[in-house]
This record gives structure tokens, C-alpha cells and sequence, in this order.
């Protein structure tokens, strides 16, 4: 037995708790920074949490279908407005149905529901959207499919704005209970990621995968194309209406115009730069992209450096970020993470602590 | 290696992030004093960037302008007063952080800002919740006081006041047969067009046509063909939109030959109107909250052109500046009166002011009345220039 073989015998395929705890260990920074700030930061931190928390439902739960299946869809948003309007209907006090909603029809008109409920039904009614029009939709591919998701975005926002009675329409949707805490949202945080990474590692998966990178050799080898996508819209649809109902029940007061094209754009923009089709990416883009643009907006009315002033550029944030976008686009188009899965598991491997400070055989 | 890089960067954002909260809050254009003595912290809330910017810009800048006259003047009880401005990028959840960032971690005492009620909305019930007074310098929704709380006031009338000028003055100038198009994108365009219907019908008058568009619609031409294909074409058109979209609107109606008079609410009260629309802008009247002219204003309104002029080196653009010069001298004068800082004395002062001397306007409340009752001006757009056609304040006012 000389030395190479022994060596070569001491690598072994890293134990189950070990590949879980690698996984978990971000989920547990993230958790423990959650806590700290709850204790320690002031309202207007928490707030920034929150909002960084729904984003990371948002994005994961659109890199879900975009990323995995390859299917640019820029309709995703349209999921979250039913989300958003089918739980605050739900959760609406009767009281303020009564001076809302008048024209609400009876069976509606003396519902109130709690909160999971309402976040459960309203993420089915966007599953069951998006199962109907999955059907025509995700049968096209490259840009006719991205522009008839946008389609569908468009056709959500006019029916919310003309459906008055349910939705009053245009005007602010005023008056839902503000259930949505920052332990509810990270909660569901943490489904988002876990259900994208398990189905990320299933057959379905692999099927999504396989039908991502070339759709004939897929077939050839008995992956169903249609099926595959449409099982990661319906359940993208599911986590991304979830998000909507969380973040209708945070802002208080929303209206169809908060579910279009500026929201889009923000939630592409994370998704993009962090990396289509690797779950760490969409987080770490998340996070990257809300505190950066939060940095800015608070430079925005002027600093110091030192002894040069900079004077107040209010848009300042959204001109540097946009930049940002460029460059990304224009030197590392995979995004930041590339594709790839930031993997801890190296660090529960007793033999990656000892081969630090191992001396290099000669 | 490079996956570090992703990581290390990410740790600099977050740790930049951590320590940029505490960064002092930026106070307005650099000229309020910020002095180490003890200030009076007002909160300014606009959105400096956005769709809104147009209205908002001129209200912040009449504000700032209202806060160096008051500190020059020694301030409140020779304390200096602070206004510190945020840009809400009329974008609700930045409104809703840029609120809370003001409240808790600026500690203002009061805060003012928006034009519009969909922002003020998405502030109100933060400041409500705080017990922090909040004056909205333009979002004119009559209905705000009772969606938000005791908390809420207007500065502007309501969009029920101005829906009932617009109504009395073209039944009785042009006719009792009336074309609406609305917007059915924003809240404040739905209800306007809701208020000016019901006054409309009140005194007998007949809409003989009503169509909608969609905030940002750039092509109107389904709408004018309905119009043209009108046997008879109607007095006056009124017109509910927001200030982005007015412009394009009377260029394309016009151009398709409606040459009849347009109506319709502040929205109109931008410079875009008359720098999308051009000569197409002639013939065109709208309610506001006072006539920005130096020759034909009221003196108030001629001293404060001349001293906008003097502090930014051009006209103030809108009846928005004169309403956010207004606010900040209304609030700093509630502030002076409370003889506190506490949310609830301050609120209390708001309501019992009666006969505060605005530029735009007299400002009279009640504890039942959070909204004003004031006059309204009516502006006819003639060679480009915006011309005093009324004066007027309504018979009958249909309810929120």
C-alpha cells in the first residue's frame, strides 16, 4: 500500500447530514441575522428585511420556472396580483367589505378568512391560472413564449382594473390587516428555497433541465417537453402567488398598478444578475441588488468624503443600478453565480479543515 | 476562487448596508440649517423621481423655499427648523420605507409631502400608527381623512370641490352636453370623473359620451373616432387624466379636429401640457389651486413668483410649489401654536386653524374638517400662457 492509494482511499462521498447541514447553513446565517435585527434594528432596517425577504420568494420562485426550464417568462408578476387581490378580498374585515366592496356577490361579501388560508388560496387560484393558460402558452419557446407571458401580464392588469365590484378596479385597495411579519415571510423564505432545490434534484427536474438545454435530444429520450414546463409553472406560479398574498398583507394599500412593469423589471433584474438556474444565485442577487439600491437611495441626498461634498442626485440609485446591469450583462452574462450552487459542505468534512494545513506532498 | 469574489463583495454590500443606516439624513438642497442645537425635525415626503416628479419637484422646492424664510426669521421660538426631504420614486413600498425611515429613525415631529392620494396612502397609515401629523401638499382625494385617520390633512381642496367648479363653470359657459373620458389607471382620475358626474347631472346637464383609456396610453385614436362619429358633436369635453398624459391627449384630439373647449381637473396643471401639446393646448380650461402669474396673480401670489425666481432662477412651474410653500408654513405655524412637539397637540393646532393666509388660497379646518374649504381658480391655457378664466367656489359639493 504506498502512499497514493492510502490517500486517494480517504476521500470519501460526503455523509447525507453532512450534504444538508452544507445546504442549511446559509438558511441559518440568514435566520440568525433576522433575529438580530429584530432585536437590535430599528424599524426602518426591519422594514428593508422584509421587503429583502419577499424578494427572495419572488425571484426563487420565478428562477424556478425561468432558470430551470429555460423559458423566459416576463408574465410572473401577473401571479402575484392574484395572489395579492384574491387574499386581501379573503382576509378583508367585514366591516370595511361593507364600505370597500359593496357590490361584492353574498358568498364573498360575509367571508373573512385568517391569514394561511387566504395566503393558501390565493397561491392555488395563481396555480390555477397558470395550469389554463400553461397549457397554449408553454407549448412556444424563445421569444414568442416571452412575449405571450408579457401578454398574460397585460390581460391580468385589465381585468383587475375592470372587475371593480371584486377589486375596486384602479383605485388603492386600502384596508388589509397587516399580518404579514418578517417570521411569516422568512418562513415561507425557506419553503420557497427548499421546494426548488428538491425539485431541482428530482426527476422533474432533470427532465426540465434536460428539455432546458436541447429540446429534441430530450424528446428523443422521452422527456415530456409540455409537461415538465408545466409542472414548474404551476408550482412557480403557487410560490410567487404566495409572495403576492404576503406582500398585499405588508403594503397595506396596493392597486393593479403595483403589479406591471416596474416590478417586473425589478425582480428580473435580481434574477439576472444573481444567475438564472442557481437557487444561491437568486438569493444572493436578491440580497446584492435591494441593499445596494437601498445604500444608494440613502446617498441620494448628498454625503461627504472627507473634504469633497457630493450634492443631492435624486435617481442617482436607479442610474447606478441600471449600470450595474450592463456591466454584469455585458462581462459576466451568467450572472454572478453562473449556474453554479454555493456548496458548504465542504466545511462539515472533517478532511477539508485538515488538508488547510496538510503539507503539500512533494 | 471567483465564487469568493461573489461572496466577499456580497459581504461588503451587507456591512455597507449595516452602517449606511446611520448615516445622517439628508436635509433639503443644503441650505436648511442644520445647526448642533437642538432643531424642530419636519419630515418632507416626495417623489423627487417617478411618474409624479412633475408635480412633486415644485412642491418640495416651494417647501424648501417656505423653510429659509422661516429660519431667517428666527425659526420657531428661536429654535431652527429641519425639513428633511425623501424621495419616494412614486413607488408605494419605497414611499412606505422612505415614511418609516423618517419616523424612526429621523425622528421628525410632523411630516408633509405627495401630490398624489395613491402615495399618500401608502404614508398615511404609517404616520397614523406613529401619532405624527401629516399634511399632504397636493393629493387631492376628499376621502383620505377617513381611509388614513385623525392624523390626515389636506392642504389642497378636495377632488369633489374641484369635479363641482369644473362641473358649474362649463354647464353655464359652454352648454348641458358633455363628452367625459376618464383615466381608469389611478385612483384620483376615477374619482374626479365620479364627482364630475354626479354635480354634472345635478344641474341637468348630459353626458352625451363616455369612454376611458389606461394610464400611459399613448394612441387615443379609438377614443376620437367614437367622438367623431357623434351626430352632434357635444358643448365641452371633459377631460380626467394625469399630468403625463395630457398633454399627448389634447395634441391627438385637437390634431384629429375636435376643436372644442377641453375641461378638466390639476392634472392639467403641469408644464407638459403646453410643452407636448403645443399651440393644441389653446382652448383648454382646468381647475387648479391658484394661478401662477406674475402680472395677473393676487400680491401673495406675485411675492412668491419673485422670490421662487430669486431662489431657483426660474417661474415656479405649478400651483404644486405654492401648495408645498403653503404646507410647511402652515405646519411650522400648527408646530408654533401647539407650543409642543407632540403629534396630537400639533394636529389638534391644524384644526383649529382659521384664516391662514396661503398663497394658493385661504386655509380654514375644523375638527370635523380635515379637508380645507377653499376656492377654486379656474385657468384657461390661451397663446401658451396659462390665463385667470374664474375664480369660483362651488354652490353644492357632492359628498366623498
Amino acid at each position: 500500500m504506498d502512499d497514493s492509494l492510502s490517500r486517494s482511499a480517504s476521500i470519501t462521498q460526503p455523509a447525507p447530514w453532512q450534504r444538508y447541514a452544507g445546504v442549511a447553513t446559509p438558511l441559518l446565517l440568514l435566520l440568525l441575522v433576522t433575529f438580530y435585527l429584530q432585536w437590535a434594528g430599528s424599524a426602518y432596517i426591519q422594514r428593508v428585511w422584509i421587503i429583502l425577504g419577499l424578494d427572495i420568494i419572488l425571484v426563487t420562485s420565478l428562477n424556478l420556472f425561468n432558470g430551470f426550464t429555460g423559458v423566459f417568462s416576463l408574465g410572473h408578476v401577473g401571479f402575484m396580483a392574484i395572489g395579492a387581490y384574491v387574499s386581501a378580498i379573503l382576509t378583508l374585515p367585514l366591516e370595511k367589505k361593507a364600505t370597500n366592496l359593496p357590490d361584492l356577490p353574498a358568498w364573498l361579501a360575509h367571508t373573512q378568512l385568517g391569514f394561511l388560508p387566504a395566503i393558501l388560496i390565493g397561491g392555488l387560484a395563481a396555480t390555477l391560472v397558470a395550469l389554463v393558460i400553461g397549457r397554449p402558452v408553454l407549448r412556444l419557446s424563445g421569444h414568442y413564449v416571452a412575449v405571450a407571458t408579457l401578454a398574460f401580464l397585460v390581460i391580468v392588469r385589465v381585468i383587475l382594473i375592470n372587475a371593480t365590484p371584486y377589486t375596486r378596479g384602479s383605485r388603492t385597495f386600502s384596508g388589509t390587516p397587516a399580518y404579514t411579519t418578517v417570521w411569516w415571510v422568512y418562513a415561507w423564505a425557506v419553503v420557497t428555497v427548499y421546494v426548488a432545490w428538491r425539485v431541482l434534484r428530482s426527476p422533474y427536474g432533470r427532465a426540465m433541465l434536460a428539455q432546458r438545454e436541447d429540446r429534441a435530444a430530450a424528446r428523443s429520450i422521452g422527456v415530456r417537453v409540455l409537461r415538465s414546463r408545466m409542472w414548474a409553472f404551476g408550482i412557480s406560479a403557487f410560490l410567487t402567488g404566495v409572495a403576492g398574498a404576503l406582500w398585499g398583507h405588508y403594503i397595506l394599500s396596493f392597486s393593479p398598478n403595483a403589479f406591471y412593469f416596474a416590478e417586473t423589471f425589478s425582480i428580473i433584474t435580481m434574477l439576472v444578475v444573481g444567475g438564472m438556474g442557481s437557487i444561491s444565485g437568486s438569493v444572493i442577487g436578491t440580497i446584492l441588488v435591494v441593499l445596494l439600491s437601498e445604500v444608494l437611495r440613502n446617498l441620494e441626498g448628498g454625503f461627504s468624503l472627507g473634504v469633497v461634498q457630493i450634492p443631492s442626485l435624486y435617481g442617482m440609485s436607479q442610474i447606478l443600478m441600471a449600470i450595474l446591469f450592463i456591466i454584469i450583462l455585458i462581462f459576466r452574462r451568467e450572472g454572478l453565480m453562473g449556474g453554479h450552487e454555493i456548496d458548504l459542505t465542504r466545511l462539515y468534512v472533517p478532511d477539508f479543515w485538515q488538508s488547510l494545513f496538510r503539507r503539500k506532498e512533494v | 476562487m471567483k465564487r469568493i469574489g461573489s461572496l466577499l463583495s456580497l459581504a461588503l454590500v451587507i456591512a455597507l448596508f449595516i452602517s449606511g443606516c446611520t448615516t445622517p439624513a439628508p436635509t433639503g438642497g443644503g441650505e436648511a440649517a442644520s445647526a448642533p442645537a437642538e432643531t424642530i425635525k419636519v419630515g418632507g415626503a416626495f417623489n423627487l423621481t417617478g411618474e409624479l416628479s412633475s408635480l412633486d419637484v415644485p412642491a418640495a422646492n416651494g417647501a424648501k423655499l417656505a423653510l429659509s424664510e422661516i429660519n431667517a426669521a428666527g425659526g420657531i421660538d428661536g429654535k431652527q427648523v429641519e425639513l428633511i426631504i425623501r424621495d419616494g420614486k412614486t413607488d408605494p413600498a419605497t414611499v412606505a420605507n422612505i415614511t418609516t425611515q423618517l419616523i424612526d429613525s429621523d425622528k421628525v415631529v410632523a411630516m408633509i409631502g405627495f401630490t398624489d392620494s395613491d402615495s399618500a396612502l401608502a404614508s398615511g397609515p404609517l404616520c397614523q400608527e406613529a401619532g405624527i401629523p401629516f399634511i399632504t401638499a397636493g393629493a387631492t382625494s376628499p376621502k383620505l381623512p377617513s381611509q388614513v385617520g385623525d392624523m390626515m390633512f389636506l392642504a389642497p381642496f378636495g377632488d369633489n370641490v374641484q369635479a363641482a367648479v369644473g362641473a358649474e363653470f362649463a354647464y353655464d359657459r359652454f352648454g348641458p352636453k358633455a363628452y367625459l373620458l376618464w383615466d381608469k389607471g389611478t385612483e384620483y382620475t376615477t374619482l374626479l370623473a365620479d364627482y364630475f358626474k354626479t354635480r354634472f347631472a345635478e344641474l341637468g346637464g348630459e353626458i352625451v359620451l363616455e369612454d376611458t383609456y389606461q394610464s400611459g396610453d399613448k394612441d387615443f385614436s379609438a377614443q376620437i373616432a367614437k367622438v367623431k362619429a357623434l351626430g352632434e358633436q357635444p358643448d365641452f369635453y371633459y377631460i380626467s387624466a394625469v399630468p403625463d398624459d395630457i398633454g399627448t391627449t389634447v395634441k391627438q384630439f385637437r390634431e384629429a379636429g375636435i376643436t372644442g373647449p377641453i375641461v378638466g381637473g390639476d392634472g392639467y396643471d403641469t408644464p407638459l401640457l403646453v410643452e407636448v401639446a403645443g399651440d393644441a393646448a389653446n382652448n383648454v380650461f382646468f381647475t387648479t389651486h391658484a394661478l401662477m402669474d406674475p402680472d395677473n396673480g393676487s400680491d401673495a401670489v406675485k411675492k412668491f413668483i419673485a422670490d421662487y425666481n430669486a431662489e431657483y432662477g426660474h417661474d415656479p412651474e405649478n400651483a404644486f410649489a405654492a401648495l408645498g410653500y403653503d404646507t410647511m408654513k402652515l405646519i411650522v405655524d400648527a408646530i408654533q401654536r401647539a407650543g409642543s412637539t407632540d403629534g396630537a397637540a400639533i394636529a389638534k393646532a391644524i384644526e383649529e386653524t382659521q384664516g391662514f393666509p396661503g398663497v394658493a388660497g385661504e386655509l380654514n379646518y375644523s375638527a370635523s374638517e380635515h379637508v380645507p374649504r377653499k376656492g377654486v381658480t379656474m385657468i384657461e391655457v390661451k397663446d401658451g400662457k396659462f390665463t385667470l378664466a374664474a375664480e369660483m367656489v362651488p354652490e353644492k359639493v357632492p359628498a366623498p
